[in-house]
């Protein structure tokens, strides 16, 4: 009958896990209000930075398609990039992501002011840009 | 690895054979311990498929049977299939270990490590979550597996 906890066990061994995984999460947070890259690494300032990979699916099914819409309705000077973790890993480490999509909103001066882990509608990426003083309008 | 078009599907079915195997087993298992047997099987089917398509159980289900029947649509999408082998992977050296387990007759660690498998398999199953896709993407965030892939753009 000692059988019947294994289930628990796994699902107990799995939330850990998870907790470890949103634990890490909390230290991205930390990010928020500090400048990651230096601003002669930057080139020319991005205002949202995607990253994403090729086998993240709500990467290309959303995420995306919601980014593109958002170009098309801000001000063209804000750049929003888009970053492969698998090509750019050093940079995606340097931010902490652990979880795909995460889209993170800078200031103008490259401040980290938002940090969103999974789909970030165009709607909410707006409004955080609106807060971090971003010229957000067409 | 290149990005190629691949029928989602593939894995889906896999993932159906995982959990229904799994949980049944351990249903039956619970009166009748020899059950534990087929973890060694999953494990070898599991292993197999990462080794070669021809020797993919799942797949040759869903080509010659699932599939010319409709029971199950094809789904094809454009991806890397590097993170799904690797998932697969994940999931064969689980069950590979559960098959030490049932042979030195730890029959309580030996389910508790297909039940992890049948549960990460349930959130990719039915929720896209590719526990063992992430687990890669993070290792080669880190350095620990090769890229060989092209820019997204």
């Amino acid at each position: 009958m000692i059988l019947l906890l294994a289930p628990l066990i796994a699902i107990a061994a799995i939330g850990a896990v998870a907790l470890v995984l949103r634990a890490q999460r909390g230290g991205q947070r930390e990010l928020v209000g500090s400048v990651v890259e230096p601003a002669g690494r930057r080139g020319p300032l991005p205002s949202v930075l995607y990253f994403t990979g090729e086998a993240c699916t709500i990467c290309h099914t959303a995420q995306w398609p919601a980014l593109r819409s958002l170009a098309g309705s801000i001000d063209p000077g804000i750049e929003i990039r888009e970053i492969d973790i698998a090509v750019d890993p050093d940079l995606a480490r340097r931010y902490r992501v652990m979880s795909l999509p995460t889209t993170i909103v800078l200031d103008a001066a490259g401040q980290v002011t938002e940090i969103n882990v999974g789909f970030a509608s165009g709607e909410v990426l707006r409004r955080q840009l609106v807060d971090a003083g971003m010229p957000v309008a067409a | 690895m290149a990005v190629v078009p691949f029928d989602r599907s593939v894995l889906k079915v896999n993932q159906a054979i995982l959990m229904s195997v799994i949980v049944v087993g351990y249903v039956v298992g619970l009166a009748y311990h020899p059950v534990a047997w087929a973890l060694p099987v999953l494990a070898v089917m599991m292993l197999a498929a990462v080794a070669s398509p021809s020797f993919n159980v799942p797949r040759l289900l869903y080509l010659r049977w699932l599939k010319p029947a409709g029971i199950v649509k094809p789904r094809v999408v454009r991806e890397d299939l590097a993170p799904h082998r690797f998932a697969q992977l994940v999931g064969g050296v689980f069950l590979a270990a559960a098959s030490i387990f049932v042979i030195t007759g730890l029959l309580l660690v030996a389910w508790v490590l297909a039940w992890i498998v049948a549960a990460l398999a349930f959130l990719n199953f039915a929720f896209n979550i590719c526990v063992g896709c992430n687990m890669y993407a993070q290792l080669v965030r880190i350095g620990l597996l090769p890229l060989s892939r092209e820019p997204a753009r």
